[in-house]
C-alpha cells in the first residue's frame, strides 16, 4: 500500500498505543531501577533515603551470596534444561515414529506445560515430603528408608529441577516434532541412495536440519528457567542451596526491605539475560525480516 | 509498497506440506511404510523390538506427565486424615469438603473473591494485549516506514525481560500512584508482558494474508481501519484465538507482581496459593482444591488447542 498521509496517520494509530504501553511499563522502569540503585533505600527504614552512586554495585560484586546465587541459577539452568532437552529430544524420535496410538498420548501429555507454576511446586512439594510424600515411599521401598529431599543441601535443588523437567519436558518435546515433521522426505532419500547408515544419516543429516529449532528451543528454556521462582517459593524458600538470583532479588527486596540494593541487582540481571537473548534474536533476524 | 510476504518466509521450520500437516489425520500408505522404515532400525528382525520400546518409553512418559496431576486431583477429595497418610493411601472415600472449605471457610475468607479477582483481570488484560497487540502487529506488518525493522526486534526483546528485574521500580509507580492492590495495577502490568508475544505472533499471521485482498478494498474505497477490522482481522482468527489463549494463561498463572503488588482487595489465585507456607503446612486438602480450580480450565485450554500453541510459545518460529 502507498504510503500516503492517511496511510501514516493510520500507522501511528495502530503502533503507537502498544509502544506507549511498553514505554510506560517497560523502558521506564528499567531506567528507574538504575536510578533506585544509585540510593540507599530501605523502605519503611529508619534512616531517609540518600544518594550514594556506585555503592551498591560495588557492595554486590564483594558480595558471596550474590555470586553464589548466580553459580546457583547457573547450575538450576544447566541442569533443567539440559535434562529437559535430551529427553524431550529422545521423546520426540519415538513420537516420530507414528506409530498408532501415540498421537493420542502425545496431546495428553502437554498437559502439565501450561500449568499454573505455584500448583506444580505444591504438588512436588507433597509428593518429596518427608513424612507422607509419595516420593518418599517409592524411595523407601528402594531403600529401605526415607530421605529428606527438601531440606538436604544436595537434594533440594534436585527436587528444583525434578519439577522443572516434568513442567516443560513435554514443551521441548513437542517443538521438536514439530520440527521432525518439517523436515523434507527428499532429504532423506537421497541420504539413503548414498548409501548412509540410519546413525550417520541422523548426525549428518537430522541433526543438522534442526538445529534452528534447536537453538529457539534451547534459549526460550534458558531465559525462561534464569526467571523461575515459584517453585522455590513454594517449595524450599531458598534454603538447602536452592538461592537463585530471582529468590535473592525477591527477598532482599520484599523481605529485607533493601530496595536500592535489589535494584542494583535488577540492573544487573536485565543486562545480562539481554546479552542472552540477543542470541536468539539475531536467529530470527536473520531468518524473519 | 510493503514487501510482498510469502507465507513459507516467516517459519524458520519450513512449513510441511499439505498431507503432513496434521499428522493424526488418517495415515496414508505412504506414510506407513515410512513409520515402518523409521522404526524398523538396522534390521527387519529389531522392527518389534524396537516399537515396544518406543510404546514403552511413550507410556512412561505419559504416566509420569499425568502422575502429579492425579496427586493434585485424588489429595484435594481426601479427607485431613488420609491426605497425612503412611504409607500413602491408593483407595479412600472421596470428600468434597475441600471445595466447601477452601472456597468460602479457610483462612476467614476463602478463596472465592481469589477466584473472582483472576477471572477480572485475566480476562481484562487479554482483552487489552489482544487489541492493542493486533493493532500493532497489523500495523508493522502492512505499513512500511524507517525502523520498522528495529521497532519489531524491540518489541520482542522485552519479552526477554526477566519480570522479576521490574518488581522493584514497578512497586513504586504503583505506590506512588496509588495503584496498589488493585486490579487496574495487574492488568496494565500483565498487558505490557503480553505484548510482544502477542504482537510477534500476529505480525507472523497478518503477513500471511495475500495482500490483494486489502489492496482490492483500498481500490474500492474502504478505509484502512475498515480493512484492518473487517477484513483482514477476521482472517486471522486462529492467530487471535492462540494469542488470547497465552495472554490469559500468563495472566492467570502470574505470581510475582500479584504476590508483590496486592493485598487482599485484587489478589489472585497464585496470591492464595502462596499462602500455603503460613498455613502451617497442614491444609494440603484445601490447597490442593484450590490447586484444581487453578488447573481445570487451562489444562481443557491446552488439550483442545496444543499444536496452535506450540507456534505461539516459539513465536511463530515453529509450527
Amino acid at each position: 500500500m502507498p504510503l500516503d498521509r492517511e496511510a501514516k496517520r493510520t500507522a501511528w494509530l495502530l503502533i503507537g498505543p502498544a509502544v506507549l504501553v511498553l514505554l510506560a511499563l517497560n523502558i521506564y522502569p528499567t531506567f528507574y531501577a538504575f536510578d533506585i540503585s544509585l540510593y540507599y533505600w530501605r523502605l519503611a527504614g529508619l534512616q531517609p533515603r540518600r544518594f550514594i552512586g556506585f555503592q551498591n554495585y560495588q557492595l554486590l560484586f564483594s558480595d558471596d551470596r550474590f555470586l553464589h546465587s548466580i553459580l546457583v541459577s547457573i547450575e538450576f539452568v544447566v541442569l533443567a534444561v539440559g535434562i529437559e532437552f535430551v529427553l524431550g529430544l529422545g521423546l520426540a524420535f519415538v513420537f516420530n515414529t507414528r506409530l498408532p496410538g501415540l498421537a493420542t498420548i502425545r496431546k495428553l501429555s502437554m498437559l502439565p506445560v501450561m500449568l499454573m507454576p505455584l500448583v506444580s511446586g505444591l504438588v512436588w512439594f507433597y509428593m518429596f515430603n518427608e513424612n507422607f510424600g509419595v516420593v518418599n515411599w517409592f524411595v523407601s521401598l528402594i531403600l529401605g528408608h526415607r530421605v529428606p529431599f527438601l531440606t538436604s543441601r544436595h537434594l533440594a535443588l534436585g527436587t528444583i529441577v525434578v519439577a522443572d523437567a516434568w513442567q516443560w519436558t513435554p514443551f521441548i518435546m513437542f517443538v521438536m516434532f514439530a520440527a521432525l515433521q518439517a523436515l523434507p522426505e527428499y532429504v532423506y532419500e537421497a541420504a539413503r541412495m548414498d548409501g548412509l547408515s540410519d546413525w550417520q544419516i541422523l548426525w549428518r543429516v537430522t541433526v543438522p536440519l534442526l538445529r534452528p529449532a534447536i537453538m529457539i528451543v534451547v534459549v526460550i528454556r534458558v531465559v525462561d528457567a534464569l526467571r523461575m521462582i515459584e517453585l522455590v517459593f513454594m517449595m524450599t524458600k531458598g534454603g538447602g542451596g536452592t538461592e537463585v538470583l530471582p529468590w535473592y532479588l525477591y527477598s532482599t527486596a520484599f523481605i529485607s526491605m533493601n530496595l536500592g540494593y535489589a535494584a542494583a541487582m535488577a540492573v544487573l540481571f536485565i543486562i545480562m539475560v539481554s546479552i542472552l537473548s540477543q542470541l536468539l534474536i539475531r536467529r530470527l533476524a536473520a531468518d524473519q525480516v | 509498497m510493503p514487501r510482498m510476504t510469502d507465507a513459507r518466509s516467516g517459519p524458520i521450520v519450513a512449513m510441511p506440506p499439505e498431507s503432513d500437516r496434521d499428522p493424526d489425520a488418517g495415515v496414508l500408505q505412504h506414510e506407513r511404510e515410512l513409520a515402518a522404515y523409521r522404526v524398523r532400525g538396522s534390521g527387519h528382525g529389531h522392527a518389534v523390538l524396537a516399537a515396544a520400546a518406543c510404546y514403552l518409553a511413550a507410556a512412561a512418559f505419559l504416566g509420569i506427565c499425568l502422575f502429579p496431576l492425579y496427586i493434585v486431583v485424588t489429595t484435594a477429595i481426601k479427607n485431613q486424615r488420609d491426605v497425612f497418610a503412611w504409607p500413602p493411601l491408593w483407595s479412600f472415600h472421596p470428600t468434597l469438603a475441600n471445595f466447601y472449605d477452601a472456597l468460602f471457610v479457610f483462612g476467614g475468607q476463602g478463596a472465592l473473591t481469589f477466584v473472582i479477582n483472576s477471572v477480572v483481570v485475566t480476562v481484562a488484560s487479554t482483552l487489552l494485549s489482544v487489541g492493542l497487540g493486533s493493532m500493532a502487529a497489523y500495523g508493522l506488518a502492512r505499513f512500511s516506514f524507517p525502523g520498522r525493522k528495529q521497532l519489531a526486534f524491540w518489541i520482542l526483546s522485552t519479552r526477554f525481560a526477566p519480570p522479576i528485574a521490574f518488581v522493584v521500580p514497578l512497586y513504586l509507580m504503583a505506590l506512588e500512584l496509588n495503584l496498589l492492590d488493585t486490579r487496574l495495577a495487574l492488568v496494565l502490568i500483565y498487558t505490557s508482558m503480553n505484548l510482544s508475544l502477542v504482537i510477534w505472533l500476529l505480525r507472523g499471521f497478518y503477513r500471511e494474508i495475500p495482500i490483494e485482498i486489502e489492496e482490492a478494498a483500498l481500490v474500492d474505497g474502504y478505509s484502512r481501519v475498515h480493512i484492518f477490522l473487517r477484513i483482514a482481522t477476521p482472517l486471522i482468527r486462529p492467530g487471535i484465538v492462540t494469542s488470547a489463549v497465552l495472554s490469559a494463561v500468563f495472566s492467570w498463572n502470574e505470581f510475582i507482581f500479584a504476590s508483590v503488588l496486592t493485598q487482599t482487595k485484587a489478589a489472585t489465585l497464585p496470591v492464595y496459593l502462596s499462602g500455603f507456607s503460613n498455613a502451617m503446612g497442614m491444609a494440603w486438602g484445601p490447597y490442593m482444591a484450590v490447586g484444581v480450580i487453578a488447573v481445570v480450565p487451562i489444562a481443557t485450554i491446552t488439550i483442545a488447542l496444543q499444536r496452535q500453541l506450540v507456534r505461539g510459545l516459539t513465536f511463530g518460529a515453529i509450527r
